[in-house]
């Protein structure tokens, strides 16, 4: 079975590989390209000047690690949809599960060798990309910071075995529900975008409860925000941000330090001087505001957690075909 | 001794249709069995039931003593070669040996290759660009070199010219007796089953019509033109048709029919085929 296996896989695997290698070659070279940049411009940079090197840096490796990490998050559906759907529905649609399941191997273990060794192979497709993309952009996500950003997190580590072993499972079957293999790498497509839709919008953030803090206001709190906001009843601060945590709290309302709400009056009497000593004189007025977030300190947790989701709805989509193959007739 | 295939109440039906309805069947060892019925008589199912690729919606069904595709030990039991004889597109000959050799404990290499060399095929070919006759063949061979007890073939014959189709029937008669294995074929084809098979069920209409060794209903089936006055008390019309003014009646009788003529097996075939279709409409 195992000879099998590999020998009606071997295009498919050829293929991975020198697309791997490839890739491999070319994330080697930017790995080289940015460390190389970020020890000559960010570690040595005169301090006045950091923030340019950086933006500078940012944007010249931004477009391709973002290429990368949209290619990385793409991998396992086209497994999916291309190893996984016609696994078994290409099977189906040229009946030559009738030459294969009436050999003296029955048809369950015949899925079971096929999915074990194909989930593997898809995982480790992935999860090679991935490992090698999270060490050549490991300068870059350094100087970003954003650990947890949708795309960054989806595309480093460990998660995108995890992902490529449910897209995989998920496509074979539903080749093996419906049949046909064009529908099922449809259905195969709609399912895993789904999944990839929901996990950071609407599931990963619930993953663990989380903290809320209260921050105060300090100079540094305005270069970790986007924009601060006041009117005549109140203020707010928009897209704070706790050094590599996850921002659960787009916006949050400033209060001074007795509970009550910071307004525009109070706000004037730090105008004028310039914006950096509108700050200091911002920061010593003892504001603070709530913050709700995910510590940094989780991203480990929350990336076993998600290869483990994935893992078991994995095993339960393989269990749901062992049912079907035992129960399909004819 | 056990029959091969022993089948009781068997039914399989589908969302809307009933493609096999209370089969009751025993097919003894040794045999070269042929199923004929017109298309859509029930004979893939039953096959399918056969070697375990179907499951019944009632009865029962016992292949060599086994519920059919029970195990490993029972598959290799069973050969099984589909109707088109699907095999693997992208793969060469010499691959599905392999395959064969990989997937059965009593695979036999000799006699494949053996095979492979006679037909001549080229093991370097691949499956998908051989002929309808040349993938039969190959179908046969992974099935045969797997040395089973019972050879299931469905429609072998159907998509191949006459003259391939001759010599596929010969050498399955040849290399069945070589092997000593039972062999169910099915065909719509009276012809084709007449010349090699020596025992013969008649399905139609999802319904088992006749079965029987093929001597054993020679022996008791005539075929009578004109006036069938004289017919013994115990015998039976089976089915009757006039031509013109001539009027021919197939007829099942143990004892001599004055005047008759012995019927062919494919008279006996047709009348019960014929039979089941006019009683079914």
């Amino acid at each position: 079975m195992i000879w099998l296996t590999w020998r009606q896989f071997r295009t498919q695997s050829l293929v991975a590989l020198g697309s791997l290698a490839a890739l491999a070659g070319y994330l080697v070279l930017l790995a080289l390209q940015s460390r190389h940049a970020y020890a000559t411009d960010i570690v040595n940079c005169v301090p006045a000047e950091c923030a340019s090197a950086r933006r500078a840096f940012a944007e010249s490796f931004g477009g391709q690690f973002t290429v990368l990490g949209g290619l990385l998050v793409v991998v396992p559906g086209l497994i999916g949809i291309f190893w996984g759907a016609p696994l078994i529905a290409r099977e189906l649609e040229e009946k030559t599960d009738r030459l294969v399941w009436n050999q003296s191997v029955p048809r369950t273990r015949w899925l079971a060798v096929k999915l074990g060794l194909l989930t593997v192979a898809a995982a480790a497709v992935a999860g090679v990309f991935s490992l090698l993309l999270t060490w050549s952009a490991s300068r870059y996500d350094l100087v970003m910071g954003e650990r947890f950003g949708v795309l960054n997190f989806a595309a480093r580590n460990l998660v995108p075995a995890g992902y490529a072993a449910f897209a995989f499972v998920l496509g074979a079957v539903a080749g093996l529900l419906v049949r046909r293999t064009l529908p099922a790498m449809a259905i195969t497509l709609a399912v895993f975008a789904a999944a990839q839709i929901l996990m950071p919008s609407l599931v990963r953030a619930h993953l663990m409860p989380p903290v809320s803090a209260t921050v105060t206001f300090t100079e540094d709190t305005m270069a970790r925000s986007d924009l601060m906001g006041v009117s005549d009843t109140r203020a707010w601060i928009d897209g704070y941000t706790m050094p590599g945590a996850w921002s659960l709290s787009s916006r949050s309302q400033i209060f001074n330090a007795d509970g009550s709400a910071f307004t525009a009056q109070q706000a004037h009497q730090c105008d004028g001087n310039g914006p950096q000593e509108t700050m200091a004189c911002t920061a010593r007025l003892n504001l603070h505001f709530g913050y709700t977030y995910q510590p940094a300190d989780r991203y480990w947790r929350f990336q076993w957690i998600e290869l483990a989701l994935f893992g078991g709805l994995t095993v339960l989509l393989a269990g749901v075909g062992f049912w079907a193959i035992r129960r399909y007739s004819g | 001794m056990t029959p091969v295939i022993e089948t009781a109440g068997l039914t399989k039906r589908y969302r809307h249709t009933t493609a096999l309805a209370d089969c009751s069947v025993r097919v003894p060892a040794g045999r070269i069995v042929g199923l004929v019925g017109p298309n859509g008589a029930g004979k893939t199912t039953l096959l399918g039931l056969t070697c375990g690729l179907i499951a019944p919606t009632a009865g029962t069904i016992s292949v060599l003593g086994d519920r059919p595709a029970a195990g490993a030990a029972q598959l290799a039991r069973v050969g099984f070669v589909a109707q088109d004889a699907p095999a693997y597109a992208t793969l060469s000959v010499a691959d599905h040996l392999r395959l064969g050799a990989r997937l059965n404990p009593r695979w036999d290499m000799p006699l494949a290759e053996g095979r492979v060399r006679r037909l001549g095929l080229d093991p370097a070919q691949k499956a998908g660009r051989l002929s309808g006759g040349q993938r039969a063949q190959l179908a046969l061979t992974v099935a045969a070199a797997k040395r089973a007890e019972l050879l299931i073939l469905d429609e072998p014959v159907a998509a191949l010219d006459p003259l391939a189709r001759n010599a596929f029937l010969r050498d399955l008669g040849e290399f069945a007796a070589e092997l000593g294995v039972t062999v169910v074929l099915s065909s719509h084809l009276l012809g084709d089953v007449e010349r090699v098979c020596d025992h013969l069920i008649v399905l139609a209409a999802g319904r088992v019509q006749l079965a029987g060794d093929v001597a054993d209903l020679l022996a008791v089936h005539y075929r009578l033109t004109g006036d069938p006055a004289g017919l013994p008390a115990v015998a039976e019309v089976v089915h009757a048709e006039t031509t013109g003014r001539d009027r021919t009646a197939i007829v099942r009788s143990p004892e001599p029919v004055p005047g008759a003529e012995r019927a062919s097996l494919e008279d006996v075939g047709l009348a019960y085929m014929t039979r089941a279709l006019e009683g079914h409409r």
